[in-house]
């Protein structure tokens, strides 16, 4: 179990983050969604002793990181937003080193390195030294680490960016395969799809904040009731937004491009009623989209900005 | 459930340090032959012709021995102290984020790192002692294996005292002009290459103090039989504990703010 009691950290002038609470119970797989710059990499590093809270405190299976970081860091493995090792050394010498430092047993240790590089296709790869290496195979080898060492606590920061999808579906398998096998996990991710796909429990992160901690479901069932309607016109016409408010069950309207977006309840019902508003003042409809609400929607709701 | 993890020795630990500067430095021969180079005409050209002049002056002492000694503790000196410039480009490339994430104590990483740095040094310059100790001509092997394990202690304390400048000033640009003259106040302001009663006289209390006037005078008594041994050891011994001691009480300083500059 991890628990954040009321987590501050403060750089020269910045906040980066701003009294976080929040518990992970053991093995699940919790997501920190959030924009660049929110602070999810900040509360990771804390939580993994490389930077000291400026206040609370974090628990890691009741060790305190603050007073007990020894214990913490034997519970841990990080695989860092922008992977960690030296230019210098070829992957597996990385693997190598590293299930050593971690304590991985000296007779699973060349197993486990051999399973995990096959897996992500670098047996050859892995002989060349890895300042050489494409972002995305630098990216599996921080990955690789993690694997390796099987950590109690696997801490994933942004694990697929630079990835194809096929190795991102590969990672998710592993990362599964992971708790499957005990580990709790602490994935932050700026990719909805991602925090989707994963999460048992996400939680918001906007300006160092948890705006909203819940399932995938349950995030999006706070937007209950509510649909949205995509309608995409010849060209965008400015007034159509207010026009469309003054319906009591459209809570938002607003343009993105050409696409007039609606969150509204009863969308069925009301999307006759709303194609022709829009063509009566003299919108050339070209498409229409009746669609629920994603964890993108539910995200746009709690921190008022767009991810991407 | 979660495979056995099994716990290092402190001593494993050490292990694994100095193996990773091990490995790095085996990755870059190319400096080792440059520093031996370097070294050989040092020693062949400056000391063979600066000795003829010192011969005609001073009869009797033999400026070649003096000096060739000096140059290999010389030598570790300024290699030792590159340790902090590493902790600065593993800053920059966020290697020191995950040394620090990994686990062991502060006080064993410095201690490692130290050691980490000492054993390179070593490994640099242990030919260029065997090759002194050859060329003037004083060949035992308790002496050369004494001068091992003084130049080695040498290089433990340099790289304690690198990191903790490292630590404490967590500027790349102003660390290297403090580098320069920590390095210049070492082996400038010692026995390393001219003997004590040369260097003017305010600055002699410091010479006579610095430890590589003691590595120095340490490993001409071991291979070439003068100078003395038990106060020097003692000079040694404190150097290197006071700045293990300091390098990890800094190193906190790290956890507190962030990156360096
Ligand atoms: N070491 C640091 N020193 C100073 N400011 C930092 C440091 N690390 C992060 N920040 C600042 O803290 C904020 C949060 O950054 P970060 O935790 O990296 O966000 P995220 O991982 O969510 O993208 C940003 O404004 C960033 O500039
Ligand atoms: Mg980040």
């Amino acid at each position: 179990m991890i628990e954040f009691k009321d987590v501050w950290k403060r750089f020269k002038g910045t906040d980066a983050v701003r009294g976080i609470t929040c518990t992970i119970e053991d093995q699940e797989i919790f997501g920190l969604l959030g924009p660049n710059g929110a602070g999810k990499s900040t509360l990771i590093m804390t939580m993994s002793t490389v930077y000291r809270a400026t206040s609370g405190e974090i628990l890691v299976d009741g060790h305190s990181v603050n007073t007990e970081p020894g214990k913490v860091k034997e519970l841990i493995g990080i695989s860092f937003q922008d992977p960690k090792y030296d230019r210098i050394l070829t992957a597996r010498e990385i693997l190598q080193w590293h299930a050593k430092v971690t304590g991985v047993e000296k007779g699973v240790r060349e197993k486990r390195i051999d399973d995990v590089l096959t897996k992500f296709g670098l047996t050859f790869e892995a002989r060349k030294r890895t300042w050489m290496l494409s972002g995305g195979t630098k990216k599996k080898i921080e990955n690789a680490k993690i694997f390796v060492q099987r950590p109690k606590v696997a801490v994933f920061d942004e694990p697929t960016a630079y990835l194809d999808v096929p190795s991102r579906l590969l990672v998710w398998d592993m990362i599964d395969e992971l708790r499957d096998e005990g580990s709790t996990v602490l994935l932050a991710t700026n990719m909805m799809d991602e925090a989707d796909r994963m999460s048992d429990r996400v939680g918001i992160v906007s300006k160092g904040e948890m705006v909203q901690v819940g399932t995938p479901d349950a995030l999006k069932g706070t937007l209950k009731g509510r649909d949205i309607i995509e309608m995409t016109l010849e060209k965008p016409i400015p007034e159509l937004p207010a026009e469309m408010k003054k319906i009591e069950d459209i809570q938002d309207a607003h343009f993105e491009g050409d696409t007039l977006v609606l969150l509204l309840s009863n969308g069925r019902e009301l999307l006759p009623h709303v194609i022709n508003i829009a063509t009566a003042k003299g919108a050339k409809v070209q498409s229409v989209n009746l669609k629920q609400p994603s964890l993108e929607d539910v995200f746009l709701h709690y921190t008022g900005m767009k991810l991407a | 459930m979660k495979a056995q993890r099994h716990e290092l020795s402190p001593l494993s630990v050490i292990w694994l340090l100095v193996e990773r500067d091990l490995r790095t430095l085996v990755k870059s021969p190319w400096i080792l032959i440059n520093r031996t180079v370097f070294f050989v005409i040092q020693l062949f050209v400056f000391a063979v012709l600066v000795n003829k002049l010192v011969a005609s002056t001073i009869p009797g002492f033999n400026y070649f021995d003096f000096y060739s000694v000096g140059a290999v503790v010389s030598t570790i000196t300024s290699i030792a102290f590159i340790i902090g410039a590493d902790l600065f480009e593993e800053e920059e490339m966020g290697l020191l984020d995950y040394l620090l994430s990994l686990p062991f104590g502060h006080s064993l990483f410095v201690f490692g790192r130290a050691l980490g740095g000492a054993v390179r040094g070593l490994i640099y310059t242990a030919p260029m002692m065997l090759l002194v100790a050859f060329i003037d001509g004083y060949w035992s092997p308790a002496g050369i294996l004494g001068s091992y394990v003084v130049l080695f202690v040498l290089a433990t304390g340099i790289s304690g005292l690198s990191i903790t400048l490292a630590m404490v000033i967590r500027s790349e640009n102003r660390f290297d002009v403090v580098i320069a003259m920590a390095e210049l106040a070492t082996v400038r302001v010692s026995a390393a290459i001219y003997p004590l009663y040369y260097i003017p006289q305010a600055l002699q209390p410091i010479a006579a103090y610095s430890p590589v006037t003691s590595a120095s005078d340490l490993i001409r008594w071991a291979i070439l039989g003068n100078a003395s041994g038990v106060g020097n050891l003692v000079i040694l011994v404190l150097f290197v504990a006071i700045f293990f001691g300091l390098g990890s009480a800094f190193l906190f300083k790290r956890l507190e703010g962030g990156r360096f500059e």
